[in-house]
């Protein structure tokens, strides 16, 4: 019987400490190895996979969202609709037809449910794309939250369920599945957390990075998810080593750790991921770091025995 | 100058909004012309009162808000008919059915409070109740001037909410009515809680850096805050940073025609005055990047004097 992929989610808390680097590269790693890989970037605010595998999104399916529409003909003005949204989506001035507030419609349905005169119809408009893409050998699915748009977790939720279709229907297509989360501690990082077997945070050793891993690890641990943290940019200041200790003294697993480096910051802006072979920058500082991380989280997953090529 | 109201957003994480958040209330609070309130939206992360600590501990008052809603079950009213799931009652999937016990159960973080249930129930089994979303944190700086923040309750989903909460809760400051400069650091994305953050302001400031992620994700900033159309100018963080980007970057950004507030150089002074959780104008006011901020100041109030 074919075992289910593993699962990891990579996520942070704070901004910009290194969260689609790691993703990325942990993906590329796996695909060098012949393992299945797909990469679901659920970062749909700011999907940035993409950018830094060198590739381009090609044609997006639509994610549609519901608005109600008034039809006036229908309409006695009763204003049932608006009484009970809980959004106050729906202005209701006496003796005319309520007037839709959009930009807080939660999309409930509610009004569309409970209009006596069915005189709410179900219209749609677009909350964002998702996108499925092969890139560099790895599956991308990737969701992109249109702009100007709030709703960032109905994007999530279909990435969730497309990844639901693949995990009950074909587990078999993929060895590894690596999630992409947006920074912060709220919905869209919680449901992708929800799904990982692993999770691994990514941090900085500054105050910022320190504090808001605390906080995303809080989040971890109250989703009973098994961790260990990577500290990007390690050697920023030469606070390494202390600030290391200073996690294993919170009892905090450390996975790894990985040096500032001009080869990741030049190759991340080139678009050709430091550990892709492609890549014209190897066995510098960050390479290294990179590849100790890919051995020990093997040994974690337990994946340590090499997989026959194809 | 009448009262305006900013805010630093980025679209990607990390480029440099809290520390020029930082940098620009000390500015302000050595500014006699300004009266200036500072406050963190990005409720998920806050981290400037890290570098803008309080005067006296004894000071910092913190206030819970109960303004998320969620679903309640009443088990004793049910009649076990699962109406609620064979008619979709919950369009946010957060009710499922428990075939032992025959009846509903609510998925908390996936609930919404939108009164679906509760309405939709004949059997009336469903309330809504607030419950704790978060809180909203004031205290006077060392600075000498009121910062409010908010810090979202773990597992509570509303950011957006929390965050207007927080912008409601500083008009009501004794120093608010005597500010003329609101000044907010913002989350990053362009989702719930930013659309939240720049809603209502006079001026937004763009923080970036010269990286293919920086500019997609700032572009993607400042289409949501066209939608307001809100003023807007650009930053560009570590804008000496060696890349092979920064040629088809800088073409970019001309193109555009965008107002360019300044370029701030990638310079220790930064990272160094982090590490001591101080903005870099106080701990090295000398540097290069400290200059540069020093002359965004101006132009940034050269703008909202024109406003």
């Amino acid at each position: 019987m074919a075992e289910n992929p593993k699962i990891i989610c990579v996520t942070g808390g704070k901004g910009g400490t290194g969260k689609t680097l790691v993703a990325v590269n942990l993906a590329v790693m796996f695909k060098n190895e012949n393992y299945n890989v797909l990469l679901i970037d659920g970062d749909v605010e700011n999907p940035n996979t993409f950018l830094l595998l060198g590739g381009e999104l090609s044609h997006g399916t639509e994610v549609p969202f519901f608005i109600p529409k008034i039809i006036e003909e229908k309409c006695t003005k009763c204003g049932l609709c608006s009484k009970n949204c809980a959004t106050h989506a729906l202005l209701h001035i006496p003796d005319a037809y309520p007037i839709p507030m959009l930009t807080v419609c939660s999309g409930c349905k509610l009004c569309y449910k409970i209009c006596p005169e069915k005189a709410i119809e179900a219209d749609s408009k677009i909350l964002g794309w998702t996108y499925s893409e092969e890139m560099r050998g790895i599956s991308l699915s990737l969701g992109e939250l249109r702009p100007s748009e709030a709703r960032s977790a109905g994007i999530v939720e279909v990435l969730l369920e497309k990844l639901d279709n693949v995990l009950e229907n074909n587990p078999e297509i993929y060895d590894i599945i690596i999630l992409d989360t947006a920074p912060g501690a709220h919905c869209d990082v919680e449901l992708l957390i929800g799904k990982a077997d692993l999770v691994i945070p990514i941090t900085e050793p500054t105050k910022f990075g320190e504090l808001d891993l605390l906080r995303i690890i809080e989040l971890i641990e109250l989703m009973n998810k098994e961790y260990k943290v990577v500290v990007n940019r390690s050697s920023l200041l030469g606070f390494r080593d202390e600030f290391l200790r200073q996690l294993e003294e919170k009892n905090i697993n450390i996975l790894g750790d990985i040096p500032l480096d001009d080869d990741i910051v030049s190759s991340y802006c080139q678009g050709i991921p430091i550990m892709d072979k492609k890549c014209e920058y190897k066995g510098g500082e960050g390479y290294n770091a990179f590849e100790k991380i890919f051995n020990d989280l093997k040994i974690w997953l337990k994946m340590d025995k090499p997989k026959e090529g194809k | 100058m009448e009262r305006k109201a900013i805010g630093v957003i980025s679209g990607k994480g990390g480029v440099g909004k809290t520390m020029l958040t930082a940098s620009l209330a000390t500015l302000a609070s050595n500014d006699p012309e300004i009266h200036a309130i500072v406050m963190d939206c990005d409720v998920d992360a806050p981290n400037l009162a890290l570098i803008l600590p309080p005067e006296n501990e004894a000071d910092i008052k913190t206030e819970d808000t109960f303004t998320t809603l969620k679903a309640t079950f009443l088990e004793d009213k049910c009649v076990h008919c699962k109406q609620c799931i064979d008619e979709h009652f919950c369009e946010f999937n957060a009710l499922s059915w428990n075939e032992d016990e025959e009846i509903p159960e609510i998925n908390y973080l996936s609930c919404e409070g939108c009164n679906s249930c509760k309405v939709l129930c004949p059997e009336h089994a469903f309330e809504i109740n607030a419950v704790k979303s978060g809180e909203i944190i004031t205290y006077m700086t060392k600075l000498n001037l009121a910062l409010v923040y908010g810090k979202t309750r773990l597992g509570s989903t509303t950011s957006g909410k929390l965050v207007s909460d927080a912008k409601e809760f500083a008009k009501e400051l004794d120093e608010f009515s005597e500010s003329n400069l609101i000044i907010i650091d913002g989350p990053p994305g362009i989702g719930c809680p930013v659309i939240a953050t720049v809603s209502g302001l006079d001026f937004v400031i763009t923080i970036t850096e010269p990286t293919p992620s920086g500019l997609h994700d700032l572009i993607r900033a400042i289409q949501v805050v066209q939608q307001f159309g809100i003023p807007f100018g650009i930053i560009i963080n570590k804008y000496d940073l060696k890349s092979s980007f920064q040629e088809k970057f800088k073409r970019f950004i001309e193109d555009t025609g965008y107002d360019i507030l300044g370029n701030i150089p990638f310079d220790l002074s930064i990272p160094n005055s982090l590490s001591f959780a101080e903005p870099v104008v106080i701990y090295d006011p000398d540097s290069e990047a400290s200059k540069s901020i020093k002359e965004i100041y101006k132009k940034i109030k050269d703008r909202l004097i024109l406003l």
